[in-house]
C-alpha cells in the first residue's frame, strides 16, 4: 500500500518509531545522590557498576589480544574493538567511586581460531552486562541492556 | 524519590511506548516482505513473528494490570520510499531500531525484574536482526556500541 493511500498516517520515524529516544537517559547515569532529583544508587548497584566496569575492560583487552593473534580479523573488525571502548567510556561515566581494574582474558587466543576465541568473550561480556542490567535502575540499568544488546550486535558480526 | 505508584505509571507508560513500537514493526516487516523476491523473506517472516510475539506479550501484560492497550494505528506513513531491496532492509533497519529505543526506555523506567527481562532479551534480539539489516541495506557500520540509546 502506497504511503499517499493512507489515511491519517503516523510517521515512523518520528512519531512511532522514534518518539520513544531514550534522550536524557544517560545525562543521569553515575548519579549516587537522589538529593538534586537525580537517581540514587546503593552500595551493592555501585559494587556491581563497578564489577560492570571491570568486565569491559577485560573485553577491550579481548579484542586487542584477538586482533594481535589474527590482524585479518582485525582489519575487519576494526569498528567492534572502537565500540568496545566506547562502551567502557560510558560505562566509567556511570560507574562512581573506586574500582578493581579489569583482569586480563582468562586465556589466550589461539593463532587459529582467534575469531571464535573473541565471540566467545563477547557472549560472556554480554551475558554479564545483563544479568546486571536486571540488578540495576534507571540510566544504569538503561546503559547496561544497551550495551549487553550492542554486544550481541557484535557476537552475531563474529559468527 | 518516586513512589510506587508513580514508578508503575512510568513503567506502564514506556511499555505502551514499546507496544506502539512492535505495532509499528509487525505492520512495517509486511512492507519490507512485500518489497524483496519470495526467495528473500525468510528473515522477514522470522523478524515479523518475533514482534509479533513481543507486542502480544506487551498487550496481554498491560492488560493484566488493568490498563487498556492500545492496537495498531489506522495507517503509517513510511519515513521514505521502499522501492527495493535495499529500502526494505533500511525500512528494517529503522524498525528495529525504533523498537531498541522504545526497549531502552522500558529498562530505564521499569521496576519489575520480569519486565526488565522481557525488555532486554527484546533488545538484544532486534540487534541481532538490525546487524543483518544493517549488512544487506549496505550500511558501512554494521553495529552498534549502544543500540536504542542516544548520544550523550
Amino acid at each position: 500500500m502506497p504511503p499517499t493511500a493512507l489515511s491519517g498516517p503516523r510517521t515512523f520515524t518520528r512519531r512511532t518509531l522514534l518518539a520513544v529516544s531514550a534522550v536524557g537517559l544517560v545525562a543521569v547515569a553515575g548519579c549516587t545522590s537522589s538529593d538534586d532529583g537525580q537517581e540514587a544508587i546503593t552500595s551493592e548497584q555501585a559494587d556491581e557498576l563497578a564489577g560492570q566496569v571491570a568486565v569491559q575492560e577485560t573485553l577491550v583487552a579481548a579484542y586487542e589480544l584477538a586482533f594481535q593473534a589474527d590482524p585479518a580479523l582485525a582489519a575487519a573488525a576494526a569498528e567492534l574493538v572502537t565500540q568496545a571502548g566506547e562502551q567502557l567510556d560510558r560505562l566509567r561515566a556511570a560507574a562512581p567511586g573506586d574500582r578493581p581494574a579489569g583482569a586480563a582474558p582468562a586465556d589466550a587466543p589461539p593463532v587459529v581460531g582467534a575469531q571464535e576465541w573473541l565471540r566467545a568473550q563477547v557472549a560472556a561480556a554480554a551475558t554479564s552486562h545483563a544479568a546486571a542490567c536486571l540488578d540495576q535502575t534507571g540510566a544504569r540499568a538503561a546503559l547496561l541492556g544497551s550495551i549487553a544488546a550492542g554486544l550481541r550486535g557484535h557476537e552475531a558480526l563474529l559468527a | 524519590m518516586a513512589d510506587e505508584s508513580t514508578e508503575t505509571t512510568e513503567e506502564n507508560g514506556a511499555l505502551a511506548d514499546a507496544l506502539a513500537a512492535e505495532h509499528a514493526a509487525v505492520w512495517g516487516y509486511g512492507v519490507v516482505g512485500a518489497a524483496l523476491p519470495s526467495g528473500q523473506r525468510a528473515p522477514v517472516a522470522a523478524a515479523e513473528n518475533a514482534h509479533r510475539d513481543v507486542r502480544d506479550q506487551l498487550a496481554a501484560l498491560l492488560t493484566e494490570r488493568g490498563e487498556d492497550p492500545a492496537g495498531p494505528e489506522g495507517g503509517y506513513a513510511l519515513p521514505f520510499p521502499v522501492l527495493s531491496a535495499v529500502d526494505a532492509a533500511a525500512l528494517a533497519v529503522t524498525l528495529e531500531d525504533g523498537a531498541a529505543s522504545a526497549w531502552v526506555r522500558v529498562l530505564a523506567r521499569g521496576v519489575d525484574r520480569p519486565v526488565r527481562e522481557l525488555a532486554m532479551a527484546a533488545l538484544g534480539a532486534g540487534e541481532v536482526r538490525a546487524v543483518s539489516w544493517r549488512t544487506a541495506a549496505g550500511q558501512t557500520s554494521t553495529t552498534r556500541a549502544l543500540p536504542g540509546l542516544s548520544a550523550p
